[in-house]
């Protein structure tokens, strides 16, 4: 690899400065990150070329590619997955950097309320919301129809949880974190003096976001819709419980099939590869608009301070639009919980019976389930130590991308990203291919790098779109000064990043303490990993069940939150 | 003269019955012989009267039981890879070890496709990584790919569907399932046949044909039955002509019956319903209509690091004390002869003739026999 931008600098000159600066280790550390990553993907990649029905060697082919292409149906479930995934995704950062912007920016009353209503719809997993809003909106027993119909005397099913409004709503909910998240850390470290500006130009407040600080925000804003839509291009959960129903199929059931009808995981990454392709002209298009980074670099090295905008009786409007996500993104789908987790069975009359019928006894169920217990704490120390690890490593190698000289560094922007375009089944296959055999197979170490795997694009996405917020300047003053990688990264660029890695840690634990899919086929027998028993009540179907163990989960993870917060003065990038 | 006559005749009759007696005595056994026939008697007495099946499964378990602990309780462990419920997994290994304190049983839970992947990539790089994998779609795929050993239970006349090659342990059994809210039992489908009847539109949640799921395995129980394509095209057309939503998750289906979205579920599993009415959630299952059963099987891998406990564990769990357990947690007994809420005999009406899922390309590739039976016809 040359360490030269232009052919016409001498790449001697360059291997000598990368030596003086030391960002040969950023760039070895990305290296070992990248091929970490990258090595589960070409094995399933190499596969999807050698492979048919498991458990058969088949030569060299192209027979599962041919298949794929040979597919009718393909163009129209691509369709619907890119609508899918484009409209939830856009629902979801959209309100995520609405919230951002007005948490950070603006003087809606309620400080300390408002900064925690966005906050508690991550700690809910998305398969609870997805049970919840069936409830609520199914067309004919749904809880929404049911009350206009009672209420309102309204006969048509107005709202149906089976259709690609419902499922975009539904997912768009779940993508509201990310965007939130991801833009929270921008608008918080805003050089006010652009703002300013346009204030002195005589430029209106809502004027001056439109103008000037959304187009800002944008490297942050795209790495968090990229990374929503590849989420929905992927996501299952949704398509299957909403989208089955509505006779909507999407592209990820032909993944699924392909492993669970035909248990072929050679067709099921050809398919994934469908997947790839699409991340790929996303991520270009991604570069494309962001390679001009000092554009977008807010942190510069002129000092600033965060400025709230009066924004006058609209004050009024934004905490109400705050109040209505924590609504729907929270309170509605965890009363449904509530009530369900306390009813003997869910129908529209004895929901509205409640509190007359209510009973506890699902809760004595759950607790007294074997690996409740078990199950929490061991993916509790898991979770942790894998939101450190993965956080760190993604802003290496977001800072070896665009803060060191190495040349085709930006592949690494492919790299950290590819894993999100697999479905987790198909990228746990190549994690066993890689650990058969040796000691590390059915350890934890081994459940630790799938997990690895499996987040570090979230945290590698943060971090990009952070960094490039930040001015080459700040960095460029300390490397003139002779400043050495290390110096530049822990004193500069870590600790300006300090709310972001916050907000990064915090939605990476959260995301690995529930998570199943990835880390399924990498469980030793007989070590519980994960809240096994809230999502195996979800999908044996024992909704109620599953419900008193999502409550129970989630006043943990709340209660957990508000002490960290409140106790511990701990910030979740605010 | 007539003195003469009777005195020949008198000698004629003793000479015949003289004769006569002794070609009887030649004819007549000894009392050696009378005493073996005496014994032969007996044996053919106590063999009808022989012991049932009951009590023969009862005593070669034992007899196998004996024979494999030993040397099971040497290999010391026995890996279970396994669909069933953790705390299922969790009662049916602590009854286990309890029975048989020298091993020490551990388990992986997960999907089927999951342990399907897992499985075949363990086989495939050489790995002695389980001993048993127990579920219903998992154990003939990993057969068909050369990764299970084979193993004919001795207590094969016990049960009702029986794989020479893999333990049946358990059934699942579909029972067509409907919300008592919702429809009446006068207005109900009379057989599986009729819930293609269009009276039922809009009525019935349907589980997607195309999947590996229980409609399925039903469709395949039914033409293997049936014997007849016409019946089976024309069933599989008027469900198709129905126009009613498909669902990928069996167990959403069912909660949506419950909550009044449909009527009908088509199909359900009986524990489910049983469960269910057990709590007084509006749902019952229509008697008449015969149930689907589905073989649950204790495949033993072919590289099986503990083979002896995973033959062990097999055949404990299709005897009475395995079946209890099993029982207790609300799955289905595979034996004729065990009685209970669940078993074919009290759920169903005496002489229902069940439809069991035996067809061998359904069991080992459903893709392939979906393409060629049911995709025709649901998608053409």
């Amino acid at each position: 690899m040359s360490f030269s931008r232009s052919g016409s600098t001498t790449h001697w000159s360059s291997i000598k400065l990368a030596l003086r600066q030391g960002t040969l280790v950023p760039l070895l550390a990305s290296t070992v990150a990248g091929a970490v990553i990258v090595t589960p993907v070409l094995i399933v990649l190499w596969r999807s070329f050698t492979t048919g029905k498991l458990g058969f060697s088949v030569g060299l082919n192209l027979n599962n590619y041919l298949r794929v292409f040979a597919d009718r149906d393909i163009l129209k479930m691509l369709g619907n997955s890119v609508f899918y995934a484009a409209g939830s995704a856009a629902l979801g950062t959209g309100l995520g950097a609405m919230l951002a912007w007005i948490v950070a920016r603006t003087n809606t009353p309620g400080k300390a309320l408002v900064e925690l209503m966005p906050l508690y719809p991550i700690l809910m997993p998305p398969i609870m919301k997805n049970i919840a809003w069936i409830l609520l909106l199914a067309p004919r027993s749904g809880i929404l129809n049911g009350m206009l119909q009672q209420f309102f005397g309204i006969e048509a099913l107005v709202f149906n949880a089976f259709s690609m409004a419902g499922m975009i709503w539904v997912f768009g909910l779940a993508c509201v974190p990310l965007g939130y998240l991801f833009l929270l850390p921008v608008f918080l470290s805003f050089d006010p003096s652009l703002e300013e500006s346009a204030y002195i130009a005589g430029s209106r407040p809502v004027h001056t976001m439109m103008r000037i600080t959304f187009p800002l925000a944008a490297p942050a804003f795209l790495s968090a819709f990229v990374l929503n839509f590849l989420r929905g291009l992927r996501s299952f959960e949704t398509p299957v419980l909403q989208g089955t129903p509505g006779n909507i199929k999407v592209f990820v059931s032909r993944v699924y099939d392909s492993m669970a009808l035909e248990f072929n995981a050679g067709l099921a990454t050809a398919y994934s590869v469908v997947l790839v392709v699409l991340s790929v002209i996303t991520l270009y298009f991604y570069v494309r608009a962001t390679r001009f980074s000092e554009r977008y670099a807010t942190i510069t090295g002129k000092g600033y301070r965060v400025k709230v905008i009066d924004i006058g009786p609209w004050k009024y409007v934004t905490f109400l639009a705050v109040f209505l996500y924590f609504l729907a993104g929270i309170v509605l789908p965890f009363v449904v919980l509530i009530v369900v987790s306390m009813i003997p069975y869910f129908d529209y009359d004895t929901f509205m019976s409640f509190p007359s019928n209510a009973v506890l006894n699902n809760y004595y169920t759950v607790l007294k389930h074997p690996s409740f217990v078990t199950g929490l704490y061991n993916s509790l120390v898991l979770s942790v130590t894998i939101a450190i690890v993965t956080v760190l490593a993604g802003i290496v190698m977001a800072f070896t991308i665009h803060r060191t000289r190495a040349a085709g560094a930006k592949i690494f922007e492919f790299i950290g990203t590819v894993p999100l375009a697999f479905p987790p089944l198909v990228l746990s296959v190549g994690l066993v291919i890689i650990f058969l055999g040796t000691p590390l197979y059915n350890s934890l170490w081994a459940l630790g790098i799938g997990l690895f795997v499996a987040y570090f694009p979230y945290a590698f996405r943060n971090a990009s779109g952070s960094i490039v917020n930040i001015h080459k300047e700040l960095d460029e003053a300390a490397w003139v000064h002779g400043a050495r990688w290390r110096h530049v990264f822990f004193k500069i660029t870590l600790p300006i990043l300090k709310p972001s890695v916050g907000g990064a840690l915090f939605y990476i634990f959260i995301e690995a303490i529930r998570n199943v899919d990835v880390a399924v086929l990498l469980t030793a027998p007989g070590k519980e990993y994960g809240p096994v028993t809230l999502f195996e009540y979800f999908r044996l179907g024992q909704w109620a069940e599953a419900a008193a163990g999502g409550v129970i989960y989630l006043i943990i993870l709340i209660v957990a939150v508000s002490v960290a917060k409140f106790a511990f003065k701990m910030k979740f990038s605010l | 003269m007539g003195k003469k006559i009777f005195m020949a005749g008198s000698v004629a009759f003793v000479a015949i019955l003289f004769a006569w007696t002794a070609a009887r005595a030649a004819e007549m056994p000894n009392m050696d012989t009378m005493k073996k026939a005496a014994e032969k008697g007996a044996q053919k007495v106590m063999q009808t009267a022989a012991p049932s099946p009951t009590t023969k499964a009862a005593q070669a378990f034992e007899k196998v039981s004996k024979e494999l602990y030993p040397k099971a309780k040497q290999e010391g462990n026995l890996i279970v890879y396994s669909v069933w419920d953790v705390d299922h997994l969790r009662a049916i290994s602590d009854a286990f070890m309890k029975r048989y304190p020298g091993i020490k049983v551990t388990y992986w839970q997960a999907r089927n496709p999951e342990i399907v992947t897992r499985v075949l990539t363990e086989f495939q790089g050489g790995q002695a990584s389980v001993d048993v994998i127990l579920s219903d779609n998992a154990p003939p795929v990993v057969r068909a790919a050369g990764a299970i050993a084979n193993y004919e239970t001795i207590q094969k006349d016990v049960l009702y569907l029986h794989d020479p090659t893999m333990a049946t342990v358990s059934l699942q059994i579909q029972a067509l399932s409907y919300n008592t809210k919702k429809i009446k039992p006068a207005d109900l489908p009379k057989s599986w046949e009729d819930v293609a009847n269009p009276k039922f539109k809009g009525m019935v949640a349907l589980d997607d044909p195309m999947r590996a799921g229980p409609l399925s395995s039903m469709l395949a129980g039914l033409k293997t039955q049936w014997k007849d394509d016409n019946r089976f095209n024309n069933f599989v057309k008027g469900l198709k002509a129905l126009g009613v939503p498909v669902h990928q998750s069996t167990s959403a289906m069912f909660r949506l019956v419950i909550s009044g979205e449909y009527a009908i579920c088509m199909p359900a599993l009986l524990h489910d319903v049983m469960e269910e009415k057990g709590k007084g959630t509006p749902v019952d299952y229509v008697k008449t209509v015969p149930p689907v059963v589905f073989p649950r099987q204790a495949g033993i891998y072919i590289k099986a690091p503990n083979p002896n406990a995973a033959k062990l564990f097999a055949e404990w769990l299709i005897s009475t004390q395995g079946q209890q357990t099993i029982d207790s947690v609300g799955r289905e007994s595979s034996r004729k002869d065990f009685k209970s809420k669940t078993s074919i005999e009290s759920a169903f009406p005496k002489g229902t003739k069940p439809v069991p899922v035996t067809d061998k390309l359904f069991l080992e590739d459903p893709k392939k026999w979906l393409d060629t039976n049911v995709k025709p016809i649901w998608e053409g």
